[in-house]
């Protein structure tokens, strides 16, 4: 689904994402852990052709397409429909004057997806959330609740991936595993592939197959998650396991 | 989480804006300040065998109904609406600033009774309220100055009000009550500059409305007389020459429209120069 | 006698309570306050701090109650150390410092600096020039700068990179002063406070010693609390689509996002001693405590 080979992004001349090598399967959950700083983000907003004003080099092929010579069309065409983004704060992205479900509906007709009120039924239901959330709008519902509803969304579209940057760091606990706990059964259901964005060592250790450690820009360390996990060989590895409290 | 550094260079076309603004009013109230130099005649200076004369080699920008030079008049009206704007800003921001950041910082009963008051000076119309003030006094510059002030000040206290309010329950203002700051050196240290910003913009985007309405009164025969050297002023004598003799109005209300124009520019730029995350050491 | 101690105390913003009756002490080797989002958590830190007065109930420090105290000696006992925006953003840190301390003290700037583990020549810098975790320093050598008997922590490492808040966490743990530590990361109390109390909905669901909450909960919310925290290598609990469940107004008020919950819990459950050391207000605590123990 994902494939990237020596990724470069560049602001001004500074490299802030060296990434040689980053595939997604579908079906699979790879992670890119690191601090601020580090360029995960970035790794993550290259692949949807998103770093403006950067300087992006390599090959990166998502869903089929050749981000960094697809036309913007293209791009806008694979971009939610294909390959989803769920964000930190997805409140901050819906407008505030639109029911939820009015915003489902359009974003299920721009994309030309047929029998829309089953789909969004089943969207709903998939990831745990009560139909009557359609009816409301986005300051009614809770970080969770529009982070459900984000995913959700993805999956009435019939996205294949969704690229997800740190989506449960501004929730509570008990609201991160459920939604990580929703994200890892989707996966596994319905064969999507799954880029996760996070600084939580621990809690990528809980739903991803492969991890990628990043610092300054840099991979240190990647491999499967067990592995990497149990025998880091990279010190900054260490250090970060080292730090989980 | 992590860094975007194209934020640091966006920033610089908001300063040119901000610069150029300055720039302009800097020009500007040089040109007035150095009226009496630059002027190729005095202002009161009578000539009635060369009155409504059009722009020529002579009289740049003609001559209005008295034979005045209209160009030397523009220079020192600018004195006068100059004076006028920065005297209104000073008076009423600082009285509205004073009074919104106390109320926004104390809140409760002391909130209310400020926010009332300004409320009972918003209700009338701020012209008419002018208006009314300047009929009671003497029509002059200084009752102009006071008359916009007293309807331009309560909008500075409600800004300043919400701002303060908002800044008044950040964690660093806690931290201050925490430990045992007086409450005014609350306000003076972490209050009030933190709830500056969006003053100093309103200031300079409010500069060219106290020009305008300054200009209103003097039409309406309310502000300077005659034979003060103001914009308004002479737009007003010169409203009725417009078809026949256009330069006697143009060009003191191109001086309005510039003046109004430049303090926009500027508080356009300010409004993100003025971010404090921008303030480099 | 514990430095401070809230009894019954009820707390909120105008007339809507959102902490109700509790009574809590700050002992010695530290105590965490354990709470999400909602919880009240934050707002009794604020009472604790005397920036917010009980709507009733009593705040007592030493033996004076706080509404009458001797606020100079309270300031200089008991001092905050917030999560984001403690530091006014156009101060440099060595003013924000300096204004913790008098005026012919100024010179300790410095030093306190560096008892923080900074440099003091950053004490030129304004907060934006300073990274996350050198700025929640200069905030605890701020709060150090009037040597306090008690500090209050509101989520003071929620904002940082982990191996950053592995250092300040090993700062703040070697601190002389005591400690009320306010968070939801379960992992951090365990580190700091040897006692902790459960918040939720604004009511304290379980209190006692840190270990033995962590170890074997008596609380459902606790239990759900304790394995929502994601461990290495571990499952994440399944999804059941109710932890965002409003909390009942009536009863107890974790029974709609409770697994447990039963017909008895539509009234109230008391907070009672469980078994000498621990109080917890749930009528199936025995039960919970029979859940599976320890961490997976």
């Amino acid at each position: 689904m994902i494939e990237v080979r020596d990724l470069r992004v560049r602001y001004g001349g500074r490299v802030v994402a060296d990434v040689p090598e980053l595939d997604v399967a579908p079906g699979e959950c790879v992670a890119i852990v690191g601090e601020s700083g580090s360029g995960k983000s970035t790794t993550l907003m290259a692949l949807l052709g998103l770093t403006e004003g950067a300087e992006v080099s390599g090959r990166v092929r998502v869903a089929g397409v050749d981000v960094l010579t697809a036309s913007p069309a293209r791009l806008r065409a694979i971009r939610g429909a294909r390959v989803a983004l769920v964000m930190q704060s997805p409140q901050a992205a819906l407008s505030p004057t639109t029911r939820l479900g009015t915003l489902m509906r359009r974003a299920l007709k721009l994309h030309g997806v047929g029998d829309a009120e089953r789909v969004m039924a089943e969207a709903v239901e998939a990831v745990l959330l009560d139909p009557a959330i359609l009816r409301r709008y986005p300051h009614e519902v809770s970080g969770g609740q529009a982070q459900r509803f984000a995913i959700a969304l993805a999956i009435a579209l019939g996205a294949e991936a969704i690229l997800a940057d740190e989506p449960t760091s501004a929730l509570d606990v008990t609201v991160q595993a459920e939604v990580v706990a929703v994200l890892r059964e989707l996966c596994a259901a319905r064969g999507l592939a799954l880029l996760l964005v996070s600084h939580d060592l621990a809690l990528v250790s809980t739903i991803a197959h492969r991890v990628l450690v990043m610092r300054d820009g840099e991979v240190v360390e990647s491999g499967p998650a067990a592995r990497v996990l149990a025998e880091p060989s990279h010190p900054y590895t260490r250090e970060l396991l080292e730090a989980l409290p | 989480m992590s860094a975007m550094p194209r934020v640091a260079r966006l920033p610089r076309v908001t300063d040119r804006f901000a610069l150029a603004g300055a720039v302009l009013i800097t020009l500007i109230a040089l040109a007035a300040v150095l009226a009496p130099w630059l002027a190729p005649h005095p202002p009161g200076e009578v000539d009635p065998l060369n009155a409504l004369s059009p722009p020529d080699g002579e009289h740049w920008f003609g001559t209005d109904a008295a034979g005045r030079d209209v160009f030397s008049r523009v220079l020192h009206g600018g004195q006068t609406s100059l004076l006028i704007a920065v005297a209104v800003l000073a008076v009423s921001a600082t009285a509205g600033v004073l009074l919104g950041v106390v109320a926004g910082y104390a809140g409760g009963w002391v909130r209310d009774v400020i926010m009332r008051i300004t409320d009972v000076f918003l209700a009338f119309p701020a012209l008419l309220l002018s208006v009314a003030l300047a009929v009671v006094l003497e029509p002059s510059v200084t009752t102009v100055i006071v008359a916009i002030a007293v309807t331009w000040w309560p909008w500075y206290a409600r800004l300043s009000a919400a701002t303060a309010a908002s800044i008044a329950t950040r964690p660093y203002v806690d931290a201050a009550r925490c430990l045992g700051v007086p409450a005014i050196m609350i306000i003076l240290r972490h209050v009030l500059p933190n709830s500056l910003t969006p003053v100093l913009v309103q200031l300079s985007l409010d500069a060219g409305g106290v020009i305008l309405t300054a200009a209103a009164l003097s039409y309406l025969g309310l502000g300077a007389q005659d034979p003060t050297a103001e914009w308004g002023l002479m737009v007003e004598q010169g409203q009725t020459l417009f078809t026949t003799n256009w330069w006697v109005v143009t060009f003191p209300g191109l001086a309005i429209l510039l003046t109004a124009f430049a303090f926009n520019v500027l508080g356009e730029g300010l409004r993100d120069a003025l971010d404090p995350r921008r303030i480099v050491k | 006698m514990s430095l401070l101690r809230a009894e019954r105390v009820t707390l909120g913003y105008g007339r809507t309570p959102v902490v109700h009756d509790v009574t809590l002490d700050i002992v010695e080797g530290g105590v965490g306050l354990i709470g999400e989002s909602g919880s009240g958590k934050t707002t009794l830190a604020r009472a604790f701090l005397g920036l917010l007065t009980p709507m009733s109930g009593n705040i007592w420090y030493g033996n004076q109650n706080l509404k009458k105290a001797d606020m100079r000696r309270f300031r200089g006992d008991v001092q905050p150390v917030f999560q984001a925006e403690a530091l006014d953003p156009r101060m440099r840190a060595g003013a924000s410092v300096a204004e913790a301390l008098p005026r012919h003290a100024r010179h300790r700037v410095p030093e306190l600096l560096e008892q923080v583990g900074l440099d003091p020549a950053l004490a030129d810098r304004r907060p934006h020039q300073l990274s996350g975790g050198q700025r929640q320093r200069v905030v605890i050598a701020r709060a150090l700068a009037v040597n306090p008997r008690l500090l209050i922590l509101d989520e003071p490492t929620s904002a940082l990179d982990v191996t950053v808040q592995a250092k300040i966490l090993d700062l703040l743990a070697g601190l002389p002063a005591g400690r009320l530590l306010i968070t939801h990361n379960l992992a951090v109390v365990g580190r700091l406070c040897r006692t902790s109390h459960v918040l939720f909905a604004g009511r304290v669901v379980e209190s006692g010693p840190t270990a033995d909450l962590l170890d074997r909960p008596a609380h459902p919310y606790t239990l759900a609390l304790r394995d929502a925290v994601p461990r290495l290598g571990g499952e994440p609990p399944a999804a059941r689509g109710r932890a965002e469940a409003r909390p009942a107004r009536t009863g107890c008020p974790f029974r709609l996002r409770c697994p447990m919950a039963v017909a008895e819990c539509e009234s109230a459950p008391a907070l009672r001693d469980l078994d000498g050391r621990r109080r917890v207000a749930c009528h199936r605590a025995e039960e919970v405590l029979r859940e599976p123990s320890g961490r997976r």
